[in-house]
């Protein structure tokens, strides 16, 4: 009769419980995965509608700023967090974007929910030259569902959403910029960008950001 | 159930422990550099710490494997009781500094933050590691080496296990939320 070591058993187990673990983890993310089609994307505003007022604050200040979109400035609003390093990703490249003028005209605002104190463990945030502030109140905050960051919304200068979602790569940074560069909508046009069918220039960079959707939920800042 | 077997169920089971948070570690490495970030000082700039993170999570690997597969080493024991005493004041100082934060422990797999419940949990691990260190296992824990060869292949199974897990986590999560 085969007599195995007491060590061996109990590592045996050990091991078979903690592989057995994964599997239940990776099967639970392929059930969020296989029913995430069919929910309703919950990161971001919608396109098309009329974005809501912020009141903010600059890290270490206590006055009290008004963010009124539609008040003639295209606005690109970055919803983001020292702690997340998709976040720097896309601080960087807004903020190479701003150095290389392809921001002009454009009013770029980083808003961050981690602590003011955080901010110097990032470096990409202590460098950047975009403005930084931090919501005041939660009037206004829930419109944009910021549930998970890295968050960009672009917003023309008619106060019109054109374009939201989890962005960092330069060239769909860039569609954003321009999508928030457009002239404000009529009624009709603001219906037709909702569709996400007819506004070609924003589209591509749209329809990543619905894809990109799905799972915002899940992941709390 | 003995003291002794108490004892090498514990040893086994931070061996695994530290085998499975290595590997998922080792799959987010810039999210966990970001937790790194958090306790170091800002002088050190952005390099030091994700070299830190990555030597946190070899290091933990190292010791995983090396514990399961050289119960009979004493050594190993006392340094997994200071992995665990450095892991439950990290959890302490995490929550005193940064109550809330992602303390990404096992990389994406784990989204639990710097709280009380975490304080629990990582001194159960270091009082784990305080039995695991009684001395009377050692008498059992005899394992040939076939036996040895056999549970590294077991570890490298749930490090590697931990390791794609994360990743595809990760993957599935990052662009959306690389705090998560």
């Amino acid at each position: 009769m085969i007599r195995i070591p007491l060590y061996l058993a109990v590592a045996q187990w050990a091991l078979l419980g903690a592989l057995g673990v994964l599997v239940i983890v990776m099967f639970r993310q392929l059930g969020r995965l296989m029913i995430k089609p069919a929910e309703p994307g919950e990161l971001g505003p919608r396109q098309g509608s009329r974005a809501a007022a912020l009141s903010y604050l600059h890290p270490g200040q206590e006055a009290v700023h008004q963010l009124r979109p539609g008040d003639g400035q295209p606005l690109l609003l970055a919803f983001v967090d020292p702690t997340c390093p998709s976040c720097e990703e896309l601080v960087a490249v807004l903020d190479a974007m701003q150095a290389a003028g392809e921001l002009a005209g454009v009013r770029a605002l980083l808003l961050i929910s981690d602590p003011p104190s955080y901010l110097s463990i990032s470096e990409t945030f202590t460098a950047t030259r975009i403005e930084i502030g931090r919501p005041a109140s939660r009037d206004g905050l829930d419109y944009y569902r910021a549930s998970a960051t890295p968050l960009l919304v672009a917003i023309d200068g008619g106060g019109v959403v054109r374009a939201a979602g989890s962005v960092i790569a330069k060239t769909e940074v860039r569609a954003f910029a321009s999508a928030c560069l457009l002239p404000p909508p009529d009624a009709e046009l603001s219906v037709v960008a909702a569709s996400g069918g007819g506004a070609g220039r924003v589209g591509p960079s749209a329809g990543h950001a619905g894809t990109d959707l799905t799972g915002g939920g899940e992941t709390a800042g | 159930m003995t003291v002794q077997t108490l004892a090498l169920c514990c040893k086994a089971f931070l061996a695994v422990l530290l085998l499975a948070a290595g590997g998922a570690k080792l799959a987010d490495l810039p999210g966990f550099a970001a937790t790194v970030r958090l306790f170091a000082p800002r002088a050190l700039g952005s390099r030091l710490p994700a070299a830190i993170a990555a030597g946190i999570a070899i290091g933990e690997l190292a010791l995983g494997a090396a514990s399961l597969t050289s119960p009979q080493a004493g050594w190993l024991n006392v340094a997994v009781f200071a992995a665990g005493c450095g892991f439950a004041i990290v959890s302490v100082v995490g929550y005193v500094r940064h109550p809330g934060t992602p303390c990404r422990c096992f990389g994406a797999l784990s989204r639990r933050a710097f709280s009380p419940a975490g304080i629990g949990r990582s001194m159960a691990v270091a009082a784990c590691a305080a039995v695991a260190a009684w001395p009377a296992g050692q008498a059992l824990a005899v394992v040939g080496a076939a036996g040895r060869l056999g549970l590294l292949a077991g570890g490298t199974l749930v490090a590697g296990g931990a390791y794609s897990a994360a990743a595809a986590l990760g993957a599935g999560r990052d662009p959306l939320a690389g705090r998560a």
